[in-house]
């Protein structure tokens, strides 16, 4: 924070570390949880992803977004969105190879195919979403602990 | 029983709207903001609508309260010891006319919970409530439509969200990083 009062961006602290490491596992398989489980309860691919990327974030406020960021570059994140995207568009055309139409599960002749159909889709949406708000929030923090809140 | 409990909850969602507004420090509006999702996730959940608050618990109090929090910190904060917006006459004037004429369609609208609504007795909702699980093999109804019936809407959603990071990416890269 810029102005009048400027506070470190932050803070090491033992407190947060340690709960932050108790507690973002938990929170990153919730995500997957979300994801995987949309087709039974609550949740899908958008909510899941941005739960599973929030594990992330939270990982960057305990340990220091610049460290966070060299640990988790660019790469991964945008392979994520790919991956993503590939899965969706692929299940969807593999639903025109074998024969059915686009999107089109039951093509696939797989018992349960359209809930295993649908399960694949939501991941794909996961890691997209996740992928995306993941680089949205290393590239919008990137470089302010450094320099104590100022960047330019 | 239910009832002081919404009215709890939708004053607190629209207290927290109103200080979001007003608030002169943008970090505090940024947590009345949070607030507000939060009250409106615990809204949608009272109304059976778990997806939604799910949706607004995760994006709305989450990811974009963090969002825009690293947004701000490359802001300047208000000099000045006012707490509160200075309110200009105009936009209110604007913002009444825009509410008082959504408020006229309110009688229009179904109640909430009308068993013989359009969105619940519709022969859409019933063809959906009927045979999706038949379908599709998913006991969630939401994902069902999201991902079987509207699948390739959900494609234009999810390309939405790409084409919109990569456009956010692509102008921030041009500032710091990689």
């Amino acid at each position: 924070m810029s102005g009048t009062d400027n506070r470190g961006t932050y803070v090491e602290s033992t407190i947060i570390m340690t709960t932050i490491r108790l507690v973002s596992p938990f929170v990153f398989a919730y995500g997957l949880f979300v994801m995987f489980h949309g087709a039974e309860s609550a949740g899908g691919g958008f909510q899941g992803g941005v739960i599973a990327a929030a594990s992330l974030i939270l990982v960057a406020f305990a340990f220091g977004i610049e460290p966070t960021r060299e640990w988790i570059t660019d790469g991964p994140a945008r392979t994520a969105i790919a991956v993503g995207a590939f899965t969706f568009v692929g299940i969807g055309l593999g639903g025109i190879v074998v024969g059915g139409r686009f999107l089109e599960y039951e093509a696939y002749g797989i018992h349960h195919g359209t809930k295993y159909g649908i399960e694949l889709v939501e991941l794909g949406i996961g890691a997209i979403v996740a992928g995306v708000i993941l680089s949205l929030f290393m590239n919008l923090a990137a470089g302010f602990t450094e320099d104590g809140g100022e960047q330019e | 029983m239910e009832l002081p409990l919404y009215a709890a909850l939708l004053t607190f969602v629209v207290l927290a709207a109103i200080v979001a507004v007003f608030l002169r420090d943008i970090l505090s509006s940024i947590i009345a903001l949070a607030g507000f999702s939060f009250g409106a996730a615990i809204v949608y959940v009272l109304l059976s609508a778990p997806d939604v608050a799910l949706t607004e618990a995760a994006v709305g109090a989450g990811a974009t309260t963090v969002l825009f929090l690293v947004t701000i910190v490359k802001t300047v904060r208000p000099s000045g010891e006012r707490i509160f917006e200075r309110i200009r006459w105009g936009p209110v004037a604007l913002v009444t006319a825009l509410f008082g004429g959504l408020l006229v369609t309110l009688p229009s609208l179904p109640r909430v919970g009308d068993p013989a609504a359009p969105v619940t007795a519709g022969e859409v909702t019933t063809y959906y409530l009927e045979n999706a699980y038949p379908e599709t093999g998913v006991e969630n109804v939401v994902t069902a439509v999201l991902a079987a019936y509207r699948g390739f809407d959900t494609l234009g959603e999810a390309t939405v969200v790409i084409a919109a990071g990569i456009a956010v990416l692509i102008v921030l890269r041009r500032e710091v990083f990689v």
